[in-house]
């Protein structure tokens, strides 16, 4: 063959207009469904209206001139798994052991071990922790609280010193002001707050 | 310059392949994420619960539709737009945005965040540095708005510094600086196997040129020994340039100057029927006539600049992008072109190969209408030498006629010599008799007293000597045919003899009432001739002038001269006479023949006397000529050598 320099048949390059104003509405729908998601698991839950004395109406029994932890989980709930993770934070980070129940909520609309799930099994290694059944939320009725991962801490005198949640957002481990505050309390220093936000599924559903 | 230019195709053309190669690959890697973050979704957090209400979980929508409208778009763009910058770039911020998103679905694993290290890592599969700063900008725009908004989902304080954001920016930077690194020590060593490559390829081809450069004009050059014809050898020479020129075309024309037309002869190649140049091309028009006419090539890379708008058209129709003419030329004659079209651009070997097949083909065109001509000559020369051949023959076959019929006529000039002399010698005798005897019965008859007889016998004995006078004259004219005429040479004086001669012929001239002049040259002088046949001669020339001239003037001039280096003498005769027309000035000097067949009734004679003088004058190595016209008389000149040769006996057969 005689002919040898080998063309590239590369041109000008075109401008496509259209194709950047593609690449950009798909940009602002990633985005927005990316601002979407974010504002889901930032959005706290209901806090508890807890009393600020151990109700009377409790099953559970708290030991007396103890201060007691009690954490309130639905026993199907994502979110909680974090809730948990932060709670073996704070218990790992107490200087001595501390009474605390985890309750598991159980509606009566379920049947028996519906609640014995990897969630329970996590709370019941838990140092110090005991799982508990709350069969159709009386526990819950009882402490006023709403939202799953919902943490309450009374002092030794029966009265309430914590009142929130312990993760930053739905879900998600982590340094977060509640858990800080938490540890403070716990390890009886000053704290900056006395509740949090609770992140975590209702535990009631709504108008019930 | 050349393999430079190679070596920075060869490296584009490493980017495109990677560039392609990756976008696939993260195609593929976009689909992947996507499915894996809805099973991650399903397993981890399938189901939202309100007590004990159950919904699907959000986090499975957002794997679903967010994680869909963040790895589609790209993919799709990886697999039908592979290779364009456009594309890796969206990828890049589409990597990091899924990054963002899983991260989410993992609930903020810090095990998780290692998808932002490992994306930048594996943009930097592309080799280009470029895609690495959107990547990194989505990456700092997400923590900065996010610390700004939801500090917690990204610091895990409620109140990071507002700078928080740079923090984790710079450790994505402090990656991307060895991902830079490393791009541009993969794209120095991309570039060093492009120049290794393109010298390579640059030693190969120019071996493969050299080869192929022997090899055409070999092809060329037995294609030029091929076909009879002049077309048939240059459709060889086409089809044997396509042999070497693949996927291109060509043509040949062959011009003449009669025609100031190139021919076209021979085509090779797909599509070159649909070329917008005529099969046949004035010189000078379009870029092939003009090169042509130009005698130089024109060879073009960019047939956009360089070609009229409608065949630089063509040529990218077809798939071209080179363009060459070529004029055949032959010592700077022009006898054709070929114009070759490739779809490749010509090396320089490949021009230097076209042209040296130019040159051949020239001398090929030239040899070819050289063996036409030399066949034409040859069939002419052979027709000729045919024609000649029969004309030989055929003159071959009148020569021998001639031989035989100038056999048979001398012969029977001969015998009719013989009878003549013979019979003339037997009919003088009697004749003889008869004037001796007719002019004694007139002395008798005057004797006697009886004068009436006295006419008819003188009637008798002029009718004698007129029949002794023809027969005289038939007898000096066969003698001078059948060779038997011979001169007797002598030195007289000039004008003597013809002073004497006037004596004779005078009466003769005056009977019809002439007048007559003679005039001499100034030293005549002598000459050596024939005494008696120059009288004869001019007794001849007189006598006849004194017959047709009636009341009139007859001259006779005599002078010396001459001409040729040799002296003679001229006798010339002028009359005033009835004068010739120029058929009978054609026949007078033949024996028998006078003006016309009335002259012998009205003026009498033999009609043997301007014959006769005719040969005499031949017999002395002299001539005679005649000027006349009808109504004004004539002249004749004669002349005679001052010294009259003796006579071969040939010359004088021959002189009659």
């Amino acid at each position: 063959m005689l002919t040898t320099d080998t063309s590239t048949g590369k041109g000008p390059r075109q401008r496509q207009p259209w194709l950047w104003l593609l690449i950009a509405v798909w940009l602002a729908t990633a985005v927005s469904g990316l601002r979407i998601v974010w504002a889901y698991d930032n959005t706290p839950g209901v806090l508890a209206r807890a009393p600020q004395r151990w109700p009377a109406a409790s099953a559970l029994t708290r030991t007396m001139g103890e201060p007691a932890l009690v954490v309130f989980a639905h026993p199907q709930c994502p979110c909680t798994r974090a809730s948990l993770g932060e709670l073996g934070e704070v218990l790992a980070r107490a200087r001595r052991p501390l009474k605390t129940f985890v309750v598991f909520l159980k509606p009566a609309s379920f049947e028996a071990g519906w609640e014995k799930t990897g969630l329970w099994a996590a709370a019941a290694q838990l140092p110090g922790a005991v799982a508990v059944r709350d069969d159709g939320g009386a526990e819950a009725h009882a402490f006023g609280v709403e939202t799953s991962g919902q943490v309450l801490l009374y002092d030794a005198a029966g009265k309430l010193r914590f009142n929130g949640g312990i993760t930053g957002s739905r879900g998600h481990a982590g340094d977060n002001p509640g858990r800080a505050a938490l540890v403070a309390l716990i390890g009886e220093t000053p704290a900056a707050r006395d509740g949090a936000s609770v992140f975590g599924c209702p535990l009631f559903a709504a108008g019930s | 310059m050349m393999t430079s230019r190679r070596a920075t195709e060869l490296f584009e053309q490493y980017q495109q392949d990677i560039y392609k190669r990756t976008d696939r690959l993260f195609a593929g890697l976009m689909a992947f994420q996507w499915i894996a973050g809805i099973i991650f979704a399903l397993w981890v957090s399938p189901l939202a619960w309100d007590g004990s209400v159950s919904r699907t979980h959000i986090h499975v929508w957002a794997a679903v539709f967010v994680g869909g409208a963040i790895c589609l778009f790209p993919a799709l763009l990886g697999l039908f737009r592979a290779g364009r910058p456009s594309t890796r770039y969206t990828i890049a911020i589409a990597q990091m945005l899924m990054g963002a998103l899983l991260i989410h679905l993992t609930g903020g694993r810090i095990e998780t965040h290692f998808h932002v290290f490992g994306s930048l890592a594996f943009l930097a599969f592309y080799r280009d540095w470029r895609v690495l700063v959107p990547a990194t900008v989505v990456v700092a725009l997400d923590h900065m708005l996010r610390g700004f908004f939801w500090p917690q989902s990204v610091y895990g304080v409620l109140v990071p510094s507002n700078w928080r954001w740079v923090e984790h920016a710079a450790w994505v930077i402090f990656e991307d600086v060895f991902l830079v690194m490393s791009c541009q020590r993969a794209i120095v060593e991309m570039r060093e196997r492009a120049d290794r490559t393109a010298t390579l390829e640059h030693e190969v081809r120019t071996r493969q040129q050299a080869e192929n450069v022997a090899s055409l004009t070999a092809a060329v050059g037995l294609a030029l020994t091929r076909g009879t014809e002049l077309r048939a050898m240059l459709q060889h020479c086409a089809d044997a340039l396509m042999a070497h020129i693949q996927g291109g075309a060509a043509r040949i024309w062959t011009y003449t100057d009669a025609g100031k037309v190139l021919e076209l002869q021979a085509t090779a190649g797909v599509g070159i029927d649909s070329a917008p140049h005529a099969r046949d091309i004035p010189l000078g028009l379009g870029v092939i006539g003009a090169a042509a006419e130009a005698r130089k090539p024109l060879v073009t890379h960019h047939p956009n600049r360089d070609l009229p708008a409608e065949q630089a058209q063509w040529m990218q129709q077809q798939g071209l992008v080179a363009f060459a003419a070529y004029p055949l030329l032959l010592d700077s004659k022009l006898v054709g072109a070929i114009a070759i079209y490739s779809t490749y651009e010509f090396s320089s070997s490949a021009l230097d190969a076209m042209a040296a097949v130019a040159d051949g083909m020239a001398l090929g065109v030239n040899r070819k209408r050289a063996e036409r001509e030399l066949e034409r000559y040859t069939r002419d020369i052979e027709s000729a030498h045919d024609t000649q051949r029969r004309n030989a023959e055929q003159l071959a076959t009148v020569v021998d006629q001639l031989r035989v019929m100038q056999r048979e006529a001398e012969a029977a000039t001969r015998a009719k010599s013989d009878f003549l002399a013979s019979m003339s010698h037997e009919l003088r005798t009697p004749l003889n008799a008869i004037i001796l005897y007719s002019e004694l019965l007139q002395e008798v008859a005057a004797d006697n007293g009886q004068p009436a007889s006295v006419p008819d016998l003188r009637r008798i004995q002029s009718a004698a000597n007129h029949l002794l006078e023809l027969i005289n004259g038939i007898l000096d004219l066969s003698k001078i045919e059948a060779g038997k005429m011979t001169l007797s040479l002598e030195t007289f004086e000039v004008r003597s003899m013809v002073e004497a001669m006037l004596d004779t012929v005078k009466p003769l001239l005056q009977k019809n009432g002439n007048t007559l002049t003679v005039n001499y040259g100034e030293g005549l002088g002598t000459m050596r001739a024939d005494l008696m046949k120059t009288r004869q001669i001019l007794l001849n020339l007189l006598s006849n002038a004194g017959k047709f001239t009636h009341g009139g003037t007859i001259r006779l001039d005599v002078d010396g001269t001459t001409a040729t280096g040799r002296s003679w003498v001229t006798f010339t005769v002028t009359d005033t006479g009835v004068g010739m027309t120029a058929d009978e000035r054609q026949k007078i000097f033949d024996p028998f023949t006078q003006a016309d067949v009335t002259t012998t009734r009205k003026y009498g004679g033999t009609g043997l006397g301007l014959a006769i003088v005719a040969r005499f004058c031949a017999l002395m190595g002299g001539e005679v000529a005649v000027e006349s016209r009808p109504g004004e008389g004539s002249r004749f000149t004669v002349l005679l050598p001052r010294q009259v040769a003796e006579p071969v006996p040939d010359a004088m057969a021959a002189g009659v």
